[in-house]
């Protein structure tokens, strides 16, 4: 099975194992809730599930999901966009991303309003 | 302080000096500055021009503006901040509260509570709050909203679009000009378009009969648009007793419901038959034919107008700007290359989505969106309490010099040369962001991208009147005939 490593904005690592086909936010979601938000459960009208792939596997992961309109819509609306910005919902992981790095940027989640 | 305001004329006053009730929020400025209350006179104030009042409530007060005394509405915070904005979507919990129409909440939980409470999570998207709307929007947003469900009606959907283009051509006057309630002609073309969508079925629109089905549901449509302003923008007398415009409004719900039903039930057969898919038998398929039904249902409560005026507006637009249109028409040409759009055609096509941005940043077919704050919440340094609905104002920040590089101007590159142009990605957001974005959003895109395609494709469009105002109507929308001249290519 794929391995994903999930940077996490304190800089720790979690490392987990992905059924093929599964999205990344769908590894996060079952792995640890915590981890990635995605609060429109995948269905583009959000960014809480943005991640920075890590640059080494960017070309692979577009070859194998294309990034849409739609996608580079909501990315626009994303905290701390990058150049390898994606969303976790639009990634399946395959074993060609075996390995898989990505990077939680700080200020993804919704944060709350009162604090 | 100025004691009048352009909110439909006479009898409309701002007073200042209301207070916010100071609450336990540190560093936050307790009293607003900037406060508007209007009495509307009878409640008979007219919201045509609401888009200049809200023009000019920006250049008085600034960043937010709170409207209260408005009558049988909850206080409401216009925001023109888009970073405030920012921080108000990214603060949602899992189920943000959005204002919606009394009228209709009341069709629905209270008068019909038999029909859309027998189910759990029956009530559909628009006027249903809480776990209730969360649980119905997850069902079916996972069918609407997943990748690719709407390109694959991009056959039909431009199959409805070619008959417009003919009824458009054969409608034409002797000036070639389309008629004058070309607008009408559109809301034709979008209800056709959203009956194959959301149930499978050529409504037969362009030529329909008296008394048919489809009719019946023109009708019902038109009824329910004609009666939802008035009774939501006016004093709410239907709420002491029924009056005739409220009878006629829920008598054209029961209109819309029962045909819906009876459509749902054909596609269950169908399904069964046949094993096509569809939207349709998707949701029938994932959540059962009732929440399919109550789906249906809100979409035409709030899928045709909106659409319809941003393509209005998209024409009337583009019949102004030659060199746009020849620059849309050449992208064109050069992917279809003389053979029919197929699916995923118009991703090829970035300046005719472009140039759809770009209306809708000037003119949002919604001026503004909102969300009833659920909690006590510092918006602009002021503490804004539980209840209030905060209002974004889309088409003020849409216009603003503060959020997009020369904002006066039509330029659909600002959406695909994006470093030389900057935006705020909050400032212009037409269609919503978040758990609660628009439901329909990639059927309306998938319609307006098909049917302007198909529009350039077919003529140079010209415009040779007075130049149209906006109005509020209560879609923002090109205020007159548009009379556009359509010239053969």
């Amino acid at each position: 099975m794929p391995s994903v490593t999930f940077i996490l904005p304190d800089g720790s690592k979690k490392s987990y194992e992905a059924a093929e086909g599964e999205t990344l936010l769908n590894l996060a979601h079952r792995s640890d809730p915590d981890l990635l938000e995605g609060a429109c459960e995948g269905s583009l009208a959000c960014s809480t599930c943005h991640v920075i792939v890590d640059s080494k596997f960017y070309d692979v992961v577009e070859t194998h999901n294309p990034i849409s309109d739609e996608e580079n819509d909501m990315l626009d609306l994303a905290f701390g966009l990058t150049e390898t910005s994606r969303l976790g919902c639009q990634i399946k992981i395959t074993k060609d991303i075996d390995g898989l790095c990505v990077t939680v940027p700080r200020g993804t989640r919704n944060i709350s309003l009162d604090k | 302080m100025d004691t009048t305001a352009p909110w439909g004329g006479t009898g409309s006053q701002i007073l200042a000096s209301y207070r916010i009730k100071p609450n336990d929020v540190p560093n936050s400025r307790m009293v607003a500055k900037g406060t508007f209350r209007a009495h509307p006179r009878r409640g008979g104030y007219s919201v045509e021009h609401v888009d200049k009042v809200c023009l000019s409530l920006r250049e008085k007060y600034g960043k937010c503006v709170k409207m209260a005394g408005l009558l049988g509405r909850p206080d409401m915070l216009f925001v023109f901040d888009a970073s405030e904005v920012e921080r108000v979507f990214r603060g949602e919990d899992a189920a943000p509260h959005r204002p919606s129409m009394p009228s209709l909440m009341y069709y629905k939980h209270t008068l019909r509570k038999d029909f859309f409470g027998a189910e759990k999570d029956c009530g559909g998207v628009i006027a249903v709050h809480g776990d209730s709307w969360s649980a119905f929007r997850t069902k079916v947003s996972r069918v609407a909203l997943s990748t690719g469900a709407a390109a694959q009606y991009t056959n039909q959907v431009g199959e409805v679009a070619d008959a417009f283009v003919n009824r458009t051509r054969e409608t034409r006057n002797k000036d070639l000009e389309t008629p004058h309630d070309f607008l009408n002609e559109v809301h034709k073309w979008s209800l056709e378009s959203l009956g194959l969508i959301a149930l499978d079925t050529r409504l037969g629109c362009f030529e329909s009969q008296e008394g048919s089905e489809s009719q019946r549901l023109i009708d019902a449509v038109n009824t329910f648009f004609l009666c939802v302003g008035e009774l939501e923008l006016r004093a709410p007398w239907w709420r002491i007793y029924p009056t005739t415009m409220f009878k006629r409004y829920v008598a054209a719900l029961d209109t819309i419901l029962s045909v819906t039903l009876t459509h749902v039930d054909r596609a269950l057969k169908e399904c069964e038959v046949n094993g096509s898919k569809s939207l349709l038998q998707d949701l029938v398929t994932a959540a059962g034919p009732r929440v399919a039904a109550v789906a249906a249902l809100d979409m035409f409560l709030v899928g045709i107008d909106t659409t319809s005026n941003a393509v209005a507006s998209t024409l009337y637009q583009l019949s102004l700007r030659p060199d746009v249109q020849e620059k849309l028409h050449t992208e064109i040409t050069n992917v279809l290359k003389d053979r029919p759009l197929k699916a995923g055609d118009v991703n090829q096509m970035p300046y005719l989505k472009a140039c759809i941005k770009e209306v809708l940043r000037m003119y949002p077919v919604v001026i503004g969106n909102g969300r009833q704050l659920k909690k006590d919440t510092v918006i602009c340094d002021y503490n804004i309490p539980k209840g209030t609905q905060v209002i974004f104002q889309h088409y003020v920040m849409g216009n603003s010099e503060e959020y997009f590089t020369n904002a006066s101007e039509f330029r659909p590159e600002r959406w695909i040369q994006r470093s030389n142009y900057q935006h705020h990605p909050f400032a212009s957001l037409p269609f919503g962001f978040g758990k609660r974005m628009c439901l329909g959003r990639r059927f309306a895109e998938l319609e307006m991208h098909v049917i302007i395609c198909k529009m350039v494709q077919a003529f140079k469009m010209e415009y040779h009147h007075d130049q149209l105002d906006y109005h509020v109507h209560p879609m923002y929308t090109p205020n007159g005939p548009i009379r556009l001249k359509l010239i053969e290519r």
